[in-house]
């Protein structure tokens, strides 16, 4: 019997083929296909289902010790270039492949209850299959090219899936945002990936790093050459992984469906940058000054996040920042050279981010009904209120999800948080009071989304209140608003909770298997390291630490409570009303996005129009004016009218016949 | 094999291949005049005027040109041999040493397959046209017959005779079928590209004449030819020019957005996909391959151009508010990828401008194709009067999707691998220094950001959005039919194909192009051991530009 990883080749090709079979009855017979919504989600669920089995074979399989495993063809050769594809099966790989099969097939199901009135159902899950394809194949790459294939891959999927809903303006927007935003990374990791080539003649990850070494101490390579290959390298994962400024993108991601922001813009693709560090670690590892940047940079993002986080009013963009502010951890870990923290934390940020976007999608979909589906409405938590006695299973889930984010032991985000900062601590220490800081912000916002969204009295009945929100968002109401008949508050159907409480199991213990004296997660990573940290665990180094970051979650929640459940504290007369600088700041989300559109948006389409302006009138004009001359002269021949084209024949032929008299006149006949 | 004997043997009294011993099936000069002679056949066909005998007719003819060169390429064309292949040569005007020389070799064979392919798939896109039915398909046909004769032809007049006699279709079926500014954009069509290719003409003259003996334009010929450095110079500056209108090169590109945004929506599909590539075609084949010491002095103003191409283009496509414009400079920009792998000194990057023009004809063609479409469905090309279109058309949204993102050099299709080869060929090239190689690389990689940003715009303009009231309610949009679904998934095939696994076409031509890349590289070996020597007007351009060379390897 083949062993699993031999097979692993299957695992995105699985999804692949059930979406390329709807996709392809989506083009061909679209009304039949569309109202076989149950078949193509049951084929589609089995694909990746069959996925997640392979996965976990995989993952056994590395667990008990199998080697890695390395397939490999040649895909495109010329001259003496030959660039190889194929798949590679490791334990990293193995770690995120179970990750994404296991995420992926709980959305799907989620999916099947959240989307099932919408036109666009097969089109929904033919994506989410496309996308899961993808996405594992970015996983089981073996080389950076590989990678950045499926990297644009997957960004496209995000295209398609933020912009699902075509006839929103603002998701239309948005989706081109992302894949613009995106693209600016990818143009430094092409970039980099070129010149990494360039300068070593390899795309692998060890013979990138061995040959850059080799190519840096033999000096045919400057120092500098190969830091800013190292930091082109780094501008994909950090658009892909939203890292300050290439951030903006990811909260407006979040117009497409909300299984959509809990896969792709929580789980799994916007974690594939931190993957990519994690792979590169053997380059990474050799330039401390990268690690620096890339440290400072995941610092920079954590804080940035959780701070505009603090002030957001929509459920689903307070979580996006949220998991802008998680990503800069993971970063921050990476940064340090401690690759196994970053990936430990991507894993238990996984579960539990995917659980509580999946939850606030529950609870969109329990809003849409009293609101109606307008995501202004639906999504802004001033209209929430009260929904735990509605919705027991979601609120109960969410409420995990936000002990488990704070860092409340024993729950998953605790262990993998502090293994992080205790990283940090010993690295850059100012980058850990940074991380300190923001763990307690973390702990104060996320526990403000729980009290505003399921404490309290329902507020969603409140019609003056809507009017605001929507006049402030600048919609005029339709008409067809008005005919719309308000529902009753509901918990959603098995087929969403379900995921939610499976969810909710490794939300609160996956964090056991990464316990810093034991760490099975290391220990599968990498071995010696795992020993090495286990040898030298000290209660006296890790106790400070922990109870430093629990104290400040402790705080944090605290406030919350005071302000959000208990009312005793209100913030904005103690805090918005002192300082309006700084909440105009937050709420703004640092100016950023204003930036963004000033310069770069209105700045490019300012200087195309004026390169079109330029070929108009100055390129072109040019040649109008000669073209002038010609008519001027071709206006003896207008009796030749329709003929313009014959008399060119003419000439043309008139031309040739001269030419061949010319010939036999000149040249000597053969005699 | 009988029967191929029997067959050549009619064929042989046609042609009379005097050259060749062998009587083997002339696949090419069949190839070139069947769809001529059907062509003549148009107007004979019984019609009652709406064109429906004469388009089957259209398109059998068409299929068949395409089959025999399938038949070309499967049963005489072998992609491991870097000559001349399929060869037929027949004497026709010795006295003018013109020759009816036809042959393949890596250069040529995509491109002829290309032809037959994109002109078929145009047969049937101009189902819709029912405006002289039988002078269009007359037209259509005969050009199809010049172009593979473009491609085909090994006989540097008679390559001149080509490209003139294509030109004759195309300014007819601009200034007949065309849009409201048709006259304009034929005129301007027909001035450029006649009065450019003058300088292939004298060119041609001036390489057939050169050296003893009669005159002799076979390229086999010229190749062996040592022309000196002044001379090659001149010829090269005369032959850019004509062959950067067609290609085109900024700023000799304004008649293509004219013609591309008058021209109906098959003959938009043949200017895209194949004549376009007529341009990048004779730059390979005779600037690099017959001018080689110029070529070394004239590459790094190629590869200079092309950035300029793929930057200035995608700028002026984004600001477009015309949607048949606004694919038309992306197509310029897109040209800008091979100029850069042309001037690329490396196997690898010329072999991706070669894959960069197939693959452009593929998409290029598919996306006009469904401008043609839309435009039949909205009656408008700015996207102003566009919004929302999505919500009708979605099978047409679905199309429109897949086809800019090949455009926008998604991995896994064509677009991308194409990319990928001139870049990777461009850094690893040690012919020139390393800071041009990274502004170089850094600058056509803004393309890469600037391509989505148009591309995508448009998606979100034509699609995305709230129905526009005023479209909705003065056309009928009605969703995209089989015929339409069939051609873009014709065009999609290879697209996608190449783009998985692009060593089925890379391999077809990889032996050819080692063989030009080794004879361009010892060329510019040879200039720079007397680079005292080399000519003044190369002083004068900025250090950036100084002819490569290889010592920077050493360094």
């Amino acid at each position: 019997m083949p062993s699993a990883a031999s097979l692993a080749w299957l695992i995105p090709v699985l999804p692949l083929m059930g979406a390329i079979l709807t996709g392809l009855a989506l083009i061909g017979f679209n009304r039949f296909i569309n109202r076989l919504k149950k078949p193509v989600a049951v084929l589609l669920i089995t694909c990746v289902g069959i996925s997640a089995v392979l996965s976990y074979a995989v993952l056994m399989e590395q667990i008990v010790g199998m080697p890695p495993e390395e397939h490999l063809f040649v895909w495109a050769s010329a001259g003496d270039f030959i660039l190889p594809m194929g798949y590679v099966v490791d334990p990293l790989g193995a770690v995120m492949l179970s990750l994404v099969t296991t995420i992926a097939l709980l959305v799907m199901i989620y999916s099947h209850g959240y989307m099932a009135h919408d036109k666009g159902y097969v089109r929904f899950f033919t994506y989410l299959a496309l996308f899961s394809s993808s996405m594992l194949g970015l996983i089981i790459s073996p080389n950076l090219l590989e990678i950045y294939v499926f990297w644009e891959l997957v960004g496209m999927c995000s295209y398609l899936l933020v912009g699902f809903w075509y006839d929103r303006d603002g998701a239309a927007h948005a989706a081109q945002k992302a894949f613009v935003v995106n693209r600016v990374g990818d143009f430094g990791l092409l970039l980099g990936i070129l010149g990494l080539f360039w300068a070593t003649g390899s795309f692998d990850f060890q013979g990138i790093a061995v040959g850059l070494q080799e190519a840096v101490s033999s000096g045919t390579v400057p120092m500098w050459a190969a830091l800013t290959l190292c930091l082109l390298v780094f501008m994909g994962p950090m658009a892909k992984s939203a890292q300050f400024p290439l951030h903006v993108w990811l909260p407006d991601a979040m117009e497409g469906p909300t299984p959509i922001s809990a896969l792709i813009h929580a789980a799994t693709m916007v974690a594939a940058g931190v993957f990519l560090v994690a792979r590169l670690e053997p380059l990474y590892g050799l330039f401390p000054p990268v690690g620096a940047v890339i440290a400072t940079v995941g610092a920079v993002t954590c804080f940035l996040g959780a701070s505009i986080a603090l002030t957001q009013m929509d459920l689903k963009k307070g979580l996006a920042y949220s998991t802008v502010s998680q990503l800069g951890y993971m970063m921050l870990a990476m940064g340090c050279g401690a690759p196994i923290a970053g990936m430990f934390h991507l894993v238990t940020h996984a579960f539990f981010k995917a659980m509580l976007f999946l939850g606030s999608g529950s609870v969109i979909h329990a809003m849409e009904e009293v609101v109606g589906h307008q995501p202004v409405l639906a999504q802004d938590m001033r209209l929430m209120g009260g929904l735990r006695k509605k919705m027991p299973i979601t609120a109960i889930t969410f409420f995990i999800g936000c002990i488990a984010i704070s860092g409340i032991p024993p729950l998953a985000g605790f262990w993998s948080k502090d293994e992080i900062l205790g990283q940090a601590y010993f690295s850059f220490p100012v980058l850990w009071l940074i991380g300190f800081l923001t763990a307690g912000m973390t702990a104060f916002y996320m526990f403000r989304l729980y009290f505003l969204t399921f404490e309290g009295e329902f507020r969603g009945e409140n019609e003056e209140l809507k009017n605001r929100l929507l006049h402030s968002a600048g919609i005029v109401e339709e008409e067809e608003e008005h005919s719309f008949q308000p529902g009753k508050l509901h918990e959603s159907p098995w087929s969403m909770t379900m995921p939610l409480v499976v969810l909710a199991v490794p939300s609160i213990l996956i964090g056991l298997l990464g316990v810093p004296w034991n760490s099975r997660f290391a220990f599968l990573l990498n071995p010696i390291e795992a020993t090495n940290m286990s040898d030298k665990f000290s209660w006296g180094e890790f106790l400070p630490l922990a109870l430093a970051s629990v104290g400040i979650s402790l705080a944090g929640i605290s406030l919350a409570i005071f302000a959000y459940y208990l009312h005793r504290i209100d913030l904005a007369k103690i805090f918005a009303e002192r300082f309006p600088q700084i909440n105009a700041f937050l709420s703004n989300k640092w100016y950023l996005d204003d930036i963004n559109e000033r310069i770069f948006v209105r700045g490019s389409r300012k200087l195309a129009r004026e390169v079109l302006e330029v070929d108009a009138k100055v390129v072109d004009g040019v040649v109008n004016l000669t073209g002038l001359l010609t008519l001027g002269s071709g206006e003896g021949l207008k009796y030749f009218e329709t003929g313009r084209a014959q008399f060119y024949a003419l000439i043309v032929f008139g031309g040739v016949i001269a030419l061949v008299v010319l010939f036999g006149v000149l040249s000597p006949l053969p005699t | 094999m009988t029967e191929l004997v029997a067959s050549s043997a009619l064929e042989a009294n046609s042609l009379l291949l005097s050259d060749q011993l062998t009587f083997e099936f002339p696949w090419l000069s069949f190839s070139i005049l069947f769809p001529i002679i059907g062509a003549l056949l148009v107007p004979f066909i019984p019609d009652q005027g709406e064109g429906k005998q004469v388009r089957w007719f259209a398109l059998g003819i068409a299929l068949i040109t395409f089959l025999v060169t399938v038949g070309a390429y499967l049963t005489g064309y072998d992609p491991l041999q870097e000559g001349l292949q399929l060869e037929e040569s027949l004497n026709w005007l010795p006295n003018l040493g013109l020759k009816w020389a036809v042959g393949v070799d890596g250069l040529s064979m995509p491109l002829v397959l290309l032809t037959s392919f994109i002109t078929a798939l145009a047969v049937l896109a101009a189902w819709p046209v029912t405006f002289k039915p039988k002078l269009f398909y007359f037209l259509i046909l005969a050009m199809d017959g010049g172009q593979i004769a473009v491609f085909a032809v090994q006989d540097m007049l008679l390559f001149f005779l080509a490209w003139e006699l294509e030109l004759l279709p195309v300014y007819l079926l601009l200034a007949i079928w065309g849009g409201k500014k048709r006259q304009y954009a034929a005129t301007k069509f027909i001035i450029y590209t006649a009065g450019s290719s003058l300088f292939i003409l004298l060119a041609a003259l001036a390489m057939g004449f050169f050296g003893e003996g009669p005159p002799n334009f076979e390229y086999s010929h010229l190749a062996e030819q040592a022309f000196g450095g002044g001379f090659q110079l001149v010829c090269y500056a005369g032959l850019l020019i004509a062959f950067g209108v067609k290609l085109p090169i900024v700023p000799l590109h304004t008649w293509l957005p004219d013609a591309h945004g008058e021209a109906t929506a098959p003959v938009h599909m043949l200017l895209a996909g194949i004549l376009l590539k007529m341009g990048g075609y004779a730059l390979l084949r005779f600037n690099a391959q017959l001018l080689p010491v110029a070529h070394a002095q004239f590459a790094p103003l190629l590869i200079v151009l092309g950035v300029v191409n793929i930057i200035y283009a995608a700028l002026t496509s984004f600001a477009q508010r015309n949607l048949k414009r606004k694919i038309a400079y992306s197509s310029i920009s897109h040209m800008g990828f091979v100029l850069i792998g042309i001037g690329s000194f490396s196997s690898l990057g010329t072999s991706g401008a070669m894959l960069q023009m197939v693959s452009h004809g593929l998409i290029g063609a598919s996306l006009f194709f469904l401008v043609g479409a839309t435009y039949d469905r909205t009656h408008t090309l700015q996207l102003e009067e566009m919004g929302g279109v999505g919500q009708k058309m979605r099978i047409m949204f679905a199309l429109w999707t897949v086809c800019a993102l090949a455009s926008l050099a998604l991995p896994g299709m064509s677009g991308f691998v194409s990319e990928l080869m001139v870049f990777a060929g461009l850094v690893t090239d040690e012919a020139y220094t390393l800071t041009f190689r990274i502004v170089i690389a850094s600058l056509a990689a803004i393309g890469v950001i600037l391509t989505p940003i148009y591309l995508l715009s448009m998606l979100r303009e034509i699609f995305f959005g709230k129905e526009n009231t005023k479209l909705v309610s003065s056309t009928k949009l009605i969703d995209a039919e089989p015929r339409e679904i069939y051609i873009i998934s014709c065009l999609l095939v290879p697209i996608i194909g190449i783009g998985l696994y692009p060593r089925i076409v890379t391999e077809s031509y990889n032996s050819t192009i080692e063989a030009l890349v080794t004879k361009d590289v010892s060329a510019m070996e040879s200039i720079n051991r007397v680079s005292s020597k080399s000519p003044k007007g190369i002083k004068l351009t900025p250090a950036l530009l100084n002819p490569p060379s290889l010592k920077k390897l050493s360094e």
